[in-house]
Formats: structure tokens, sequence, C-alpha cells
């Protein structure tokens, strides 16, 4: 039998409130599962359902399982094709972040040459910029160097993320300098530290940035939407956002095109699961 | 490193900045950038993209005239005090409970933390289905089913932001919940045991091993809070376009309608842009007073 | 003022040319529309179509935003693949980029910004002169010379479409009319049916509220669906003000001597027209529960599939409820915008094709030779008929109403080229839609164009005291109103009167 590991011990577990206390924790649990688990239930369930059934009927599940249904406005959306741009969309901002964050951080955190203080600043700083805030201007800048309809700004943005850039100095300020020191004295350059023996040692960092990276692109779509438009770049969030908005849309259609925007990351996020949350919960330490 | 060598040689300086450079010319092209275009655009009057000439803070002053800047400007505050009731507790709650189980733990964990993978866009039409006051409104079916009258609730101008927030909560509540794990599960376990010896019940050791040990986390997990909920801007874009009668309107909502909402005004809107910028930044230096301590800005 | 009078001027050619069209029409006879035959997959109505090449040596790639989403019916998209196959013959160098595009303006400008904007886009009546003014469209005035359409607008069009230069940027697709669209079965359900079989639908807007409560009543479905979300509560609101009699010295937007604009919502006018639609909601509770969330995609499936009985809107969008959510074609009417205590009138406008900035003459021709080719030009010779009969043969195939165009060109060979046509592919009961194709002709309703400036603030606006007022039952009508008035009387004098 496990041991506890919380604030209640084995040993308190005796008493009879402890008893209902603890039931009383699996009680607010179960309901959290099932809060948090529900939502996503549903729009499976409705997906099955035509027009009139998802606008008229009180019941949740469906009258038939029909699955013709999501294979009709899967074909009709042509979801394929925005799974493969969304595909491309997030291998070239993997890329990136880690990438230009990376040296960025590097740095930071372990070059420290003469007035990096005021970039770290600058970098915190633009913690607190929203995003969006800066969409009018960026997208004109975008347009000025003639780099709208493909993902090119796209990319290049994953490599200018604050957050990243303080995840990785983080992680590098832990590193012992004297592995970094004994490189340097191996005669390795500055770059070359970085890629021999910085990286390798940060690829529970690296897994982590590449995870939040596949899932911020992948969810992002006001940018996307800026730059790629109706052109046949579009990702699949740009796709339902654009879908969302049309004045000829069918919300059984949209329920579907919810569930298919879904399904990637739930499959993504159950086969790295385990090293997400353990990734995430030595970053959080450190955080 | 530089540090512990005494004498650096200029050349490793160049190679070291060199190594920046691709990195900041990005921070500078998508971010540092586009902000001082943003504060310049604000003082001139625009048509289009096109600045046409400089009127000082006459776009400051015509928004702080304008009653849906008022009101977003309330409500804005009115999403933080929600956000900090409903947003900031529950991930704490939900943290504590999560470790008091022992079977079925990872489930639980995994299942909070599944709503937190779903795309923000996909996550709010969902729950618009959700709160729908038509017929096929489920959370209406499910109050129905308990024998409830249903309720138009995107409709209640004050139940309107708190529902968000229940929905931006939902979202990130597992995520969160999870930093605080790894927090608390740092607390050195003898610590309990000492307080239990010397006569502690639950109660107190929470009081006073649990929630300090935390705090800190707390604090800082508190003003990224913050931030974020002044930023929400698609979710009420999504759900009620600011409605009822502008009483989810948030300020970034007001930004994004004076841009792009049919008139261009892109001189209020980057003034919009600015006063959000100047608000998170009062909020980030009464948090270091505060706290007695900066964070850490380096 | 030229902005006033170029307004008055489209609406003066936007009647003339409605009340014309149906002047000529006799109305398809009940029965016309009787038995579909089956249409196979590619459109049998395109063989007649000539395939010679037109223009061997015309190169250029345009992208089509006036293609159908790709949610659209198969019988639609199937219409479209028809066109694109004889574009290729027609024009062998021309290479078509379907790109469906919804437009707004804010998300044109971007796009139109940064080059993404499709070739050929369809921005309504309200925006061709701010578009123009800052060089977001191409001029096209010397592919519609080449193209031999130049003088077939009417003076109007070049004032709606044109610049001080005379030069042109675009030109009319069609109009529409603002009416009511009706949910027979519910009529039916509710026992609102007379000895012809007929709806008996409201005439005012009195009628309106109290049939709206019987359908309530019967049925337990919302008599009214209106959307009240954004923009469009305050669009729908300006119609019903005008009818409360908010028009002349009451109207909601006025010049002074000076040429100043000021704002009335305070009206006693606009007053009642406010006071009634917060009485629909807590007098005779006759709307959609989620009326403030409501836009048009929502408006059209609750009354396509028979939540709400009655819903404003236009004869431009008759193909939503009917093919587009389900509702059968013989269950759904089109009538006359309920009159009101101050008058009758129905709001017009319309839509206009348009081109990206960057778009060169070679692209604009062919753009053209599209058009000319789906029968959107002034053309009545056997091609253009074949693509109109075409496509009213795949309206009737989806089920979407086929009713005669409001047209846009001055061009009385085409015009009723167009009514024949609809008149042979008719799947309709015409007595569903006679009372309003006859009411804007025989003067029982005048047609009115949107308010003159700052129209989309000014409907945000009443939108939010739409909003305030359906959903507080306390709420204070004409304090909501004043508020609203000086806050837009503020952008007026901002952007307008400076």
């Amino acid at each position: 039998m496990k041991t506890r590991t919380g604030i209640i011990r084995d040993f308190d577990s005796k008493t009879l409130g402890v008893k209902i206390g603890l039931m009383a924790v699996y009680a607010v649990c179960g309901l959290v599962v099932v809060v948090s688990l529900f939502p996503v239930f549903w729009v499976l369930m409705a997906g099955f359902k035509d027009l009139r059934e998802y606008v008229s009927s009180t019941a949740i599940l469906p009258e038939t399982f029909n699955f013709s249904r999501y294979t009709g406005t899967w074909t009709q959306l042509n979801v394929v094709r925005n799974y493969i741009n969304s595909f491309y969309a997030i291998a070239g901002s993997v890329v990136c972040s880690l990438f230009f964050n990376g040296l960025l951080a590097y740095g930071l955190a372990i070059l420290k040459p003469r007035g990096y203080k005021t970039v770290g600043r600058l970098v915190m700083a633009s913690l607190l910029i929203p995003a969006t805030m800066s969409l009018v201007p960026l997208f004109i800048n975008i347009q000025r160097l003639n780099m709208g309809g493909f993902f090119t700004p796209l990319w290049l943005a994953a490599g200018a993320s604050a957050f990243t850039v303080i995840l990785f100095r983080q992680f590098f300020e832990s590193l012992p300098l004297s592995i970094i020191e004994a490189g340097r004295i191996d005669g390795c350059s500055q770059l070359q530290t970085f890629f021999k023996i910085v990286m390798p040692l940060s690829k529970p960092i690296c897994v982590v940035v590449t995870i939040f990276t596949i899932n911020g692109v992948w969810s992002d779509f006001l940018l996307p939407y800026l730059v790629l438009g109706h052109g046949r770049w579009q990702t699949v969030m740009v796709r339902l956002f654009i879908f969302s908005t049309q004045q000829t849309i069918n919300y059984d259609d949209l329920m579907r095109a919810v569930v298919f925007s879904m399904i990637p990351p739930i499959v993504l996020f159950f086969v790295f699961q385990k090293k997400l949350t353990e990734n995430i919960v030595t970053v959080g330490i450190k955080g | 490193m530089n540090r512990l060598r005494g004498s650096v040689k200029w050349k490793q300086q160049a190679v070291s900045w060199l190594i920046m450079l691709p990195g900041i010319s990005l921070f500078a092209f998508f971010l540092w950038g586009p902000l001082l275009q943003g504060a310049r655009m604000s003082l001139y009057r625009t048509r289009n993209i096109e600045l046409v000439e400089f009127v000082g803070f006459d776009n400051y002053i015509s928004v702080f005239r304008r009653h849906e800047f008022l009101q977003a400007l309330g409500n804005t505050f009115t999403y933080t005090f929600w956000s900090l009731l409903i947003g900031f507790l529950i991930p704490i709650f939900l943290a504590l409970l999560i470790g008091e189980t022992v079977r079925g733990k990872g489930f639980i964990r995994t299942a909070a933390y599944v709503p937190n993978v779903l795309p923000g866009l996909a996550a709010v039409l969902l729950w618009s289905a959700f709160f729908s006051a038509e017929r096929a409104g489920v959370v209406n079916i499910l109050l129905g089913r308990l024998g409830m009258e249903p309720m138009a609730f995107l409709s209640e101008e004050h139940l309107v932001i708190p529902i968000i927030v229940v929905i931006a909560t939902w979202k990130g509540a597992g995520a969160t919940a999870l930093i605080y794990m790894a927090g608390l599960a740092g607390i050195n376990p003898q610590l309990y045991e000492s307080a239990t010896i010397d006569g502690a019940g639950i109660w107190k050791r929470i009081r006073h091993i649990t929630l300090p040990a935390i705090f800190n986390l707390g604090s800082t997990l508190l003003i990224l809070q913050i931030i974020s909920i002044f930023q929400i801007m698609y979710e009420p874009l999504v759900l009620t376009k600011g409605g009822p009668d502008n009483a989810s309107l948030s300020l970034m909502l007001l930004m994004w309608r004076y841009a792009f909402g049919g008139t261009m005004d892109y001189g209020r809107a980057s003034a919009v842009a600015m006063i959000i910028a100047i608000i998170l930044l009062g909020f980030t230096a009464l948090y270091s007073v505060v706290n007695r301590r900066k964070i850490d800005w380096e | 003022m030229k902005k006033r009078v170029r307004l008055l001027a489209v609406l003066a050619a936007l009647t003339m040319l409605l009340t014309a069209c149906a002047t000529e029409t006799t109305a398809p006879s009940p029965d016309s529309g009787g038995d579909p035959s089956p249409s196979p997959d590619t459109p049998p109505e395109l063989g007649g179509i000539s395939v010679d090449v037109i223009d061997a040596d015309l190169t250029a790639t345009i992208t089509l935003g006036n293609w159908p989403p790709d949610t659209a019916p198969a019988a639609e998209l199937a219409l479209f693949e028809g066109y694109k196959a004889t574009m290729a013959m027609q024009y062998p160098n021309v290479t078509i980029v379907p790109a469906y595009y919804s437009y707004t303006l804010s998300n044109y400008i971007g796009m139109a910004r940064g080059g993404t904007a499709p070739t050929l886009f369809q921005p309504p009546f309200t925006d061709p002169q701010l578009l123009i003014g800052q060089d977001l469209v191409a001029d096209v005035t010397d592919a519609l010379g080449q193209f031999g359409i130049l003088d077939k607008f009417s003076p109007a069009f070049i004032d709606l479409l044109g610049d001080e230069n005379g030069r042109i940027y675009g030109l009319p697709r069609d109009g529409y009319v603002l009416g009511m669209h009706i949910n027979i079965n519910l009529f039916e359900e509710a026992g609102l049916m007379d000895d012809n079989g007929l709806p008996m639908y409201p005439k005012t807007l009195q009628e309106l509220a109290e049939t709206g409560q019987i359908i309530r009543e019967r049925t337990g479905k919302a008599g009214l669906v209106f959307p009240a979300s954004e923009t469009y509560g305050g669009w729908l609101y300006t119609n019903i003000a005008w009818n409360f009699g908010a028009v002349g010295e009451n109207a909601l937007l006025k010049q002074d001597a000076d040429g100043r604009w000021l704002v009335d919502f305070t009206s006693e006018p606009a007053v009642a027209a406010m006071e009634y639609l917060k009485s629909l909601r807590w007098e005779y509770n006759i709307l959609n529960a989620d009326a403030t969330t409501t836009d048009w995609a929502s408006a059209h499936t609750l009354l396509g599939t028979g939540e709400a009985a009655m819903n404003f809107a236009a004869d431009d969008s008759v193909d939503q409820p009917t093919a587009g959510k389900g509702l059968p074609v013989d269950k759904f009417a089109l009538i006359p915008i309920p009159a009101g205590p101050g008058g009758a009138y129905a709001l017009t406008g319309g839509t206009c094709y348009m081109f990206a900035p960057d778009t060169t003459n070679e692209q604009a021709m062919a753009t053209l030779g599209f058009l000319k080719l789906i029968g959107m030009l002034p053309f009545a010779d056997d091609d253009a008929i074949a693509s109109m009969r075409a496509g009213a043969a795949s309206k009737r195939e989806r089920g979407e109403p086929v009713l005669p165009p409001i047209p846009a060109w001055n061009d009385d060979v085409f015009i009723t080229a167009q009514r024949d046509i609809a008149e042979e592919y008719s799947n309709v009961d015409w007595r569903l839609y006679q009372d309003f194709f006859n009411s804007f002709t025989d003067g029982t309703i005048t047609l009115k164009g949107e308010e003159p400036v700052l129209a989309q603030q000014l409907y945000r606006e009443l939108t939010a005291v739409i909003q305030r007022v359906i959903t507080r039952e306390d709420a204070d009508v004409l304090s909501a109103l004043q508020r609203a008035q000086n806050n837009f009387q503020e952008d007026v004098d901002d952007i307008i009167n400076r």
C-alpha cells in the first residue's frame, strides 16, 4: 500500500473525522474529473448529431452513432490539408524556438557579455507586453517586408518568446559551471560549447519548451490568421476561426470541426503525458 | 564566466553578443519595435495605417471621455476580482486535494490537466454551446434535470464576467495546480511529522507549514494571473462580443474593437493598449513594493 | 454634402431599378414551380456554353473571393467547378484560384495591405467610398471600357463606385430589400393559416407582437428571432424606428443648416420604437432566449430548424434557412416588413464587386470574363443565358427558393432574361413571395437606404441599448437612448463634423 504524502498522514487516517474528510476529498476530486472531462465527452457526442437534432434535442447522447457525419465534415472541410499545414507551422516553430531562444538564454545565463543585464530586463519586461497589443504594428512590419502568406513570420515569432528564454535561462544557470568550463578548456568555441555541452545537458527543458511550443502554435489563431489569411497554408485553428465566423455556418459542422481541432493535442498529451507532468513539476520547482 | 577570468578579450565579448544577436533582433522585430510604434501611433491621428498628424494626448483624452472605455476599465477590474476569487484559489485547492489522494492520483491529475491541452478557441466555442440559452444549451438542460428554471447566462450583466472567468479557470486550473503540487512535493515531510508530535492538527499543519511553503510560488503566480486576465480578449469576443450592453467588454477587446471593429481607429486603439501597459506596470511595481523584494528582473 | 448626395443618388437608382424590374414582371403563376427535373452532377445547362477560345493570349492568375465556401452544398460547388472548367477552355492561360472569402471591412484592410486579398471580393454598398479613399482597391476603368460595359452603369453607380476623377473601381452585383422570413410549420402548428392555406402573417408591428405571442403560447417556440449581438440589432432597429416615424425631422441622423450632423435617438418615435422592442421581451415575450448573442448564422439556424417562427431578413438570404438549415422550400415564406404607426419603410442596400489593390489590367480582364460567364454582367447572349439557367437549376436542386433577382444593371434585355429564367425554374408557391415583391412597386412600402454616416458605430451604440432593454426589465429606455446619443454624437463630431 502507498503511503500518504500530503498533509494528512497515515497516522491521522484512523479517526472518524479524518475518514469523512478523506471521503469528501475524493468526492470533490471526482467532481473535478467529471467537470474536466464531461465537456470533451459532450462535444464528441454532439458531433454525431445533425443540425436539427443539435438545435432541438435536449438529449446528451445522439439518436444514432452515425460516423458518416464526422467523415462528411472531415472531407468537406478538407481537414487533412489543414493538419499538414499545422504540422509545418509547428515543426518550424519548434526549431526556431529552441535555437533562437536557447542561444539568447545561453548568452544571458552563461556568456554574460558586458551589458547583458539590460537585455535580460528587456526580455523580462516583454512578459508584460500583451502579444495582441503589438499586433497592428507588427502586422504592418510583416507586410512591409513582404513576408505575408507563408509561415516564415510565425516560425520566427516563435524565436522571440520571453517565457521560453526565461525557462532556458533558469535551467542554464543551474548547470554546473565546471562542466562548461571544461568544455572551454578543451578548445570549444562559445558556439560549440552551446551545441556540444549545454544543449545535450538541457534535454528536460528542451522537452518542455517543445511541448509548450507545439501546444501554443497549434492553438494560436490571431497572428496566423493575419499572416496566412484565406490562403492555401491556413492551419487548423485559422480554419476553425474563419469557419466559426462564417454566416453560412452549420453548428453541427462547427462542433465536428471543434473535435478535429482537439484530437491531435489530446492524443499527443496522452502519449507524452508522463514526460510532460514530470517535466513541468521539475521546471515548476525551479520557477 | 567572463567574471571568472578577470580580463576578458573584446573579441570574446563580440562573439557573445553575436551569439545573442539573432534572438535580440527577433525580439526587436516582434515585440519591442511594434510596442514603440504603438506608443508613437497613440499620439497621432491615424488614417488607415498612416499617421496623419501629431495630436499629443488627444487620443487618450477622447478615450477617457468614452463611456464604453470607462465600462471596459471597470469590467477589467471586475474580471481581475473574479479571477482572483475563482481562478487563483481553485488551483491551490485542487493541488491540496489531489495531494491528499492516494488511489487514482495520477488519473485525477491527468483529467484535471486535459482542458489545458485543448486549443483556446475550441474550448470557448465548446463552452458557448454549454451556456447557450436556446433549447440545446447544455447547462440549462442539466439544470432542467435538477428541476431548475433555464437561465440566459450570457445575457445577465452580473453573471457574464464570472462565467467567462469560470471558463478560463476550467481551462487553466489543472496546469496551475500541477505547479503548486510540485511546490508541495518539495516540503520536507519531517516538518509534518514533528509538527504532529508537537500536537498540531491538520488545519494547523496547513496554516503553518503548507501555505507558507507555497507563499512565494503563489505570489508569483498571482502576478502572472493578473497580467494574463488583463489581456483577456478572445473569450468575450467569441462568447458575447462584449455584450450585453458592454457588460463583458474588456480593455483588450475594446482595443480590438477600435482597431478591427470597422472604424480602423488605430490611434485610439494604441492609446488603449498603452493604458493597459501602464496599468500592468503599476501592478508589477505595487507587487514588488508589497513583497519587499523585486521580482527577478535580470 | 457630397456624401449625402451620392447616397441619395444610389438610393434613387436602386429604387428605379427595382421598380422597373418589378413592374415589368408579371408574377410567375403559382403552378410554375411544378416538378423539378432531377439534375445530374454536372449542370446540363452548362453544356450549351461555347467552349471556343475567347482570348488565348490573356495570361493571368486570379483568386476569386466569390467562390462558394467548401461547406456549400455540393450542387453549388459542382456548378463553380463547371464554370472553372469552362473558363479553362475560353481563356487557356488564365488560372483560377478559388478562394472563398467572407468580406468584412476589418479583415479586408489587413489582407489588402498584406497583398493577400483575393483579386475579386464583394463588399456591401456602404464601403466602396471608404476603400477607394484609402487606396485599398484597384482602378478597373480601362478593363470595364475594354469589356464594353462602362456605358451600362447607371450614373448613381458611377458615383458610388468611382472617385472624383471619374475612375471606376468596381461594379454592382445585386441589391436587397429587408423583409421577414417565415417558418410556415410553426404558423400551421399555431393555427395561423387562412382558408387558402397561406400563413396569416403580421402586416403591422403590433400584429407582429400579437402573432408572435400566439405562436409562443401554442407552440412554445420563439415568435421572433432577433439577432441583437454586436451591430445587427441596431441595424434592424433603424428600420423599426423609421416605421415608428423616425424620419424627416425626427430622423436618427440629420444635418443642420451648417451641414453639421446631429444625432437624435430621443425623438418620440425613436423612443417608441425602443419601447416596442422592450415590450417584445417583457410584455409579449416573443424573442428567442439568447437574443444578445444571436448573429445572422444563429438567426437563420433558429428559423430554419423551427425554433423560431419569424426573422427580419432580406431576399438575398432566402437560401440560408432553406437550403442551408434544412427548412423545406414549401414551408418558407418571404413577407414585407410590417408597417408601424409612423409609416412603412424597408431598408435597402446591395453588394458590389471590387478588386484587390494590386490587380493588373490582365487580371481585371480575366475576372470580368469570369463574371460574364457566371451571368453577373449585363450580357444576355447564349452563354450568359446558359449560365443563368445553370445557376437557377442549381438553386432549385439544393432546395433554395428560385426568385427573380433584384437587378444591378441598367439593361432591359438582361433584366428580362433574368426574370424569365427565374420563372422557368421556379420552385416556390409565388403567393408566399408576391406581397414582398409587390410591396415596393405598388408603393405600400418605401425603400430607404442605410443611415448616412458612420452606420456601423451607430448600429453598435443602438445594439448596446437594445441589449440593455431586453435584458433588464427595469431599464429606462429614454436614459439609455440619451447615453447612446451623447456617445455617438461625440463620434460624429470627432470624425465627421470636425
